[in-house]
């Protein structure tokens, strides 16, 4: 295999922003040396002169729909993963709501393996938590969890039986693989198509009330405390939401949560300024703008464990409709880091970039099974899962570019500022918008 | 004036002289109406199509008459029986129907954000809002201006009370909009569970007591219950909801003395409206109806013909 050297780079290694300009080289795959001073080399190397980029573990998303098996014309696995690289990731949790659900340890090994042949990011399963995503039976998680899956989950609803989720919280208590929860109380949010209060006010489209998520979690929070099981909610988009979990963190229960790239960027006036377009249209939905405070708030203060995307395409029939009779979801995988760096700058940059950085890398990491932990840090030995940043680099999202399957996204046309360009996987070069091959 | 608006899809960008210039402009209108022929050549040549996937008599009559009396070239394009019925999408129609050279389409919708999603995929067509869902009726407001302005020689300062089920109501919308615009005094009524959670954004006041709403009101304005609001357990009766909000000849007193009784139609005797009250000599439920025609002849006039 083909070495590569990085040279003259900011390094962050899933803590910290390292002093100075390192070198990095790359053998096997793996990470063979991290060098203050440029190491002598051979001929046979390919050298990428990376002064002004930083240099960090490969991004993880924990959260993509990749619709594969069953829905293959909104996305499939190579889709996904191909988007996902060029987005900036090197490895993506894929979601079990797909058409049959990833229920069984068979799809859990196809979904691997397809990953695997792809060209793009590593693809990890989530499986189910219930037999048929329906909420009556527990799946098979422990020959789930044999054949790779990292997470359990209902997502697209949340477990619908509570006592199920309370068996199954104490039955994976042995397996190392979290559940991760979609924090929604379908009677509450029933026919919500925006958030409730000012939106859906003036829109006059059924309103999906914050407390739809806080009750929801609310209940999860007590099943963790009386289990000892693991809970992660996903996609949590309100500020009450966010004070639970502050809460029931502060007690030391085992409760994580991520944050997606909308939420954090996006928020329910553009709803209606918009004129109801509905590339604005998803579930959480957006919510107001001291909710979005309230997410960048939690990500200073250490509530938050990870920024996911929720990336969930859908063909452009199903999109482009009147707002009301669209499907709800949100593409972003190739502009959901550009989309949250803009955001993070426009604002003040609220917390330290290190912070933001550990929420793609080391810290979701740490929310998988433990065979991964290597994943989120730079050092030698560890795989060459490698993302680039150029947080100088302006760049207009232009979704026809995709390699995704979406072609509608709320951040079409928008310039943003702060870019991944490039994307390493086991050392092999998996993107690269650069021009920086010396 | 000179008039800026293509296409009317809501209230909420138009101004106070905007409206008033329309409503004027309606007055001529209806004088034309009144004469022995009625018929004026000002969008003759022009291809109107109205648009229709909900049911709905009186909106669609009122804009073909309207229509027709400005001599336009008019098309009743129904959700059943037509393409729709074959599976094609609103896109798909709209285009047709722009190919086959409509200048300008009445859409009334389902969906909140039809009509503006409607502007966004056509070309050179002009959309006019006849209902999105709950969203928006402007016309209906417009014409419910019309109908006030009537009565009275301005709205300014006065008081409008809204009563009945204003969070799935595209007219209670349209209306707070457009009563606000023209300065009037708006405060609504109803069970909490019709009321949308939201209302400083239209500047409207709310009253747990219809009572309290309706004291001193020169216009009080019922809006129309539907039968599956107590289906979806939004209120326990419909007879419950007439005794607690109904509009009987006691509420009624509480207003001013000759304030005017609107309702959007059709109404429902004994669930929103008493038919003393409906059939009273304040209503004017009648007069909206007929002054639908003349603002809607204004509207399009204003929009599509001599004034452009």
């Amino acid at each position: 295999m083909e070495s590569i050297l990085l040279t003259n780079c900011k390094v962050y290694d899933g803590k910290e922003l390292l002093d100075g300009e390192k070198h990095i080289l790359i053998e096997d795959g793996k990470i063979a040396k991290i060098a203050a001073e440029k190491p002598s080399v051979s001929e046979n190397l390919k050298i990428y002169n990376l002064k002004g980029l930083i240099v960090c573990p490969g991004f993880i998303d924990i959260h993509a729909h990749l619709r594969d098996p069953g829905q293959e014309w909104r996305e499939d696995i190579l889709s996904g993963a191909r988007a996902a690289a060029r987005g900036g990731y090197t490895t993506i949790v894929a979601m079990p709501n797909t058409d049959p659900p990833v229920d069984n340890p068979f799809l859990v090994r196809y979904v691997i393996e397809k990953g695997r042949s792809s060209g793009g990011a590593r693809v990890l399963p989530a499986g189910t938590v219930s037999k048929n995503r329906e909420g009556c039976v527990m799946a098979e998680m422990g020959k789930m969890v044999e054949e790779g899956a990292v997470f359990f989950t209902d997502d697209g609803s949340p477990v619908k039986n509570s006592s199920l989720l309370q068996k199954a919280l104490l039955y994976s208590s042995h397996l190392d693989v979290r559940i991760m929860e979609h924090p929604e109380d379908n009677e509450l949010s029933k026919g919500g198509q925006v958030n409730y209060g000012w939106c859906s006010s003036i829109s006059g489209l059924k309103g999906n009330p914050p407390s739809s998520e806080v009750v929801d979690i609310k209940k999860c929070v007590a099943l963790a405390k009386e289990t000892g099981g693991a809970i992660h909610f996903t996609h949590v988009s309100t500020k009450e939401g966010i004070e639970e979990i502050k809460r029931a963190k502060s007690e030391g229960l085992p409760i994580t949560c991520d944050v997606t790239p909308h939420h954090l960027t996006l928020d329910e006036t553009m709803v209606v300024k918009s004129g109801f377009d509905a590339t604005y249209k998803v579930n959480p939905p957006l919510r107001n703008k001291e909710d979005v405070e309230a997410l960048w708030q939690a990500i200073a203060d250490g509530v938050v464990d990870a920024i996911a995307t929720d990336h969930a395409p859908y063909h452009m029939d199903e999109k482009d409709l009147p707002f009301q009779e669209a499907a709800f979801g949100i593409a972003s995988l190739e502009c959901a880091i550009a989309a949250v760096l803009n955001e993070w700058s426009s604002r003040g940059k609220i917390c330290p970039l290190e912070r933001l950085l550990s929420l793609w890398t080391s810290n979701p990491a740490g929310l998988l099974p433990r065979q991964w932990s290597d994943l989120g840090v730079i050092k030698e030995g560890a795989p060459a899962d490698l993302t680039v940043l150029d947080l100088d680099k302006n760049k207009q999202v232009k979704v026809e570019e995709w390699a995704s399957k979406a072609r509608l996204t709320p951040w079409e046309d928008a310039s943003l500022k702060g870019w991944p360009v490039m994307t390493f996987l086991e050392g092999k070069v998996l993107f690269c918008d650069t021009d920086r091959r010396c | 004036m000179e008039w800026k608006h293509k296409n009317l899809i809501d209230l909420d960008c138009w101004e106070k002289e905007e409206i008033l210039h329309l409503i004027d402009q309606a007055g001529n209108m209806e004088d034309l109406l009144n004469r022995p022929i009625k018929k004026v050549p000002a969008l003759r040549g022009k291809l109107i199509v109205n648009l229709f996937f909900e049911p709905s008599t009186r909106t669609r009559v009122s804009f073909e008459l309207a229509e027709k009396m400005l001599s336009a070239d008019v098309v009743n394009w129904s959700a059943s029986g037509s393409s729709t019925a074959k599976g094609e999408t609103l896109r798909d129609t709209a285009w047709t129907l722009e190919s086959m050279g409509a200048d300008a389409i009445v859409v009334r919708h389902g969906a909140v954000g039809a009509a503006s999603y409607l502007q966004r995929k056509l070309k050179h067509a002009a959309v006019f809002n006849a209902g999105d869902g709950a969203h928006a009726h402007p016309t209906q407001a417009l014409l419910d201006i019309y109908t006030a302005s009537k009565h009275y020689s301005s709205l300014e300062g006065l008081r409008i009370a809204i009563v009945g089920d204003i969070v799935h109501s595209r007219v209670a919308r349209s209306n707070m909009i457009g009563f606000r615009t023209m300065g009037c005094d708006v405060v609504v009524s109803g069970p909490k569970t019709l009321m949308p959670p939201e209302l400083d954004y239209y500047g409207v006041r709310y009253f747990k007591d219809p009572r309290e709403a309706v004291k001193g009101a020169n216009i009080v304005y019922l809006l129309r219950i539907q039968r599956e609001r107590q289906e979806q357990g939004l209120f326990p009766s419909l007879d419950e909801y007439f005794k607690l909000f109904g509009a009987d000849e006691e509420l009624i007193s509480l207003a001013e003395k000759d304030a005017l009784i609107m309702h959007p139609g059709p109404i429902n005797r004994r669930v929103e409206i008493d038919s003393l009250v409906a059939d009273g000599p304040q209503s004017v439920i009648l007069e909206q109806v007929r002054s639908g025609v003349a603002v809607r002849m204004a509207l399009l006039y204003l929009c599509l013909g001599g004034a452009r």
